[in-house]
């Protein structure tokens, strides 16, 4: 990972991207990686899904402040987007029957427009890497060595999921714009990584490391989110229409790969979901649930 | 042919891309079928990329090569040849 990292550095505008939501994992995840090579130049973006919480915000600036890099924060028009995760809950068709194993409509959502927009930032700002702290659960993969074809591909797929789910992004607001991909510098594609795949995983450790550096512990009751105040209500729609639990296959993942005991996971995935946020989140796209 | 196509199959089946019920045509697309998204394409390329020691050419990495089951196994016969 450091030939690679040292390698391709030092060229454009930033090293990396990276996907900062401020909660846990991304937290810790920038925090390792500045540690780990002190050399990258970050330029850590934030998505405003319209549902993060305002602790999230102050722990993500927290952490640019920490380890010195750069902070974006990515804000969309929060009616598109409501609008879109609205259609998502109610969608029962939108992805593939693999993608519901790993995540809710809603989160596959919001994943799918952060990764179109961090490879359109990265592209845009000629950073050679993208980094996502998804756990060896979320995603086994550590380097995608991404290719154009590729991403315009994952592109088209992405807008016709949307349109599946009545959603026309004339706009190219959500997809990787079209006018980027075409003027791609082919020498210089970015390429994505998931360094927490190689680093063990303790969320108990990885909570306390953080507490220390002055990262707030979160105000939600959510046990699967430590920054979304969508996710709670993402996890029960997703329960109520496939009757699967979107965090069974990453919890099953990190039991496998010995990072959490069995009795952990099944206590994390039969734990009450919160009601408040439930409701929160049901209030604020105009939907009831079961 | 077949063996190519039957690996392919299997290896969707058993990572939980789809169920052994499904009934998919060699020409149906995967991604359009609701089968693999671009997650999945991932670790799919990957997989073929190791079980035929095969690497696959940019050029080549198109839905016309990689979106069924058919596009799939000729492209794989060319890249082994």
């Amino acid at each position: 990972m450091e030939k690679l990292l040292k390698e391709k550095s030092g060229k454009g505008e930033y090293d990396v991207i990276f996907a900062l939501s401020g909660g846990k994992d991304s937290s810790y995840g920038l925090y390792k990686l500045k540690k780990e090579y002190p050399f990258l130049n970050i330029l850590a973006i934030q998505f405003d899904n319209a549902f993060i919480s305002d602790t999230a915000v102050a722990n993500a600036k927290k952490m640019c402040e920490i380890t010195g890099c750069d902070y974006f924060k990515l804000t969309m028009d929060e009616k598109a987007l409501c609008d879109t995760f609205r259609k998502a809950a109610t969608s029962t068709n939108a992805y593939s029957k693999f993608a519901r194993y790993r995540a809710s409509d809603i989160c596959n959502t919001c994943i799918s427009i952060i990764k179109q927009k961090l490879i359109e930032q990265a592209i845009i700002r000629k950073a050679p890497f993208i980094v996502f702290a998804f756990t060896s659960g979320q995603s086994p993969t550590p380097i995608i060595d991404l290719q154009v074809n590729f991403i315009k591909w994952s592109r088209d797929l992405f807008e016709k999921q949307l349109q599946n789910i009545g959603v026309d992004d004339k706009d190219e607001s959500f997809v990787l714009k079209n006018e980027i991909i075409n003027n791609i510098d082919k020498d210089n594609i970015p390429m994505i990584l998931h360094p927490m795949c190689l680093w063990d995983y303790n969320e108990d450790k990885i909570i306390e490391a953080l507490i220390d550096l002055g990262w707030m512990p979160p105000k939600i009751s959510d046990s699967n989110s430590t920054n979304c105040l969508l996710n709670a209500f993402a996890c029960q729609n997703h329960i109520d229409k496939y009757n699967i639990h979107p965090y069974a296959f990453d919890i099953a993942g990190l039991v496998r790969s010995g990072d959490m005991t069995q009795e952990e996971g099944l206590e994390k995935l039969h734990k009450e979901l919160s009601k408040p946020l439930i409701e929160m989140a049901s209030k604020k796209l105009d939907l009831e649930v079961e | 042919m077949d063996e190519i196509k039957q690996d392919i199959l299997g290896f969707l089946q058993n990572n939980s891309f789809m169920d052994s019920s499904t009934q998919l045509g060699d020409d149906d697309s995967l991604t359009m079928n609701g089968i693999i998204d671009s997650i999945g394409l991932i670790e799919f390329l990957d997989f073929i990329s190791e079980k035929y020691s095969i690497d696959i050419p940019e050029d080549m990495l198109t839905p016309e090569n990689f979106d069924s089951i058919n596009g799939i196994a000729n492209t794989i016969q060319k890249l082994i040849k």
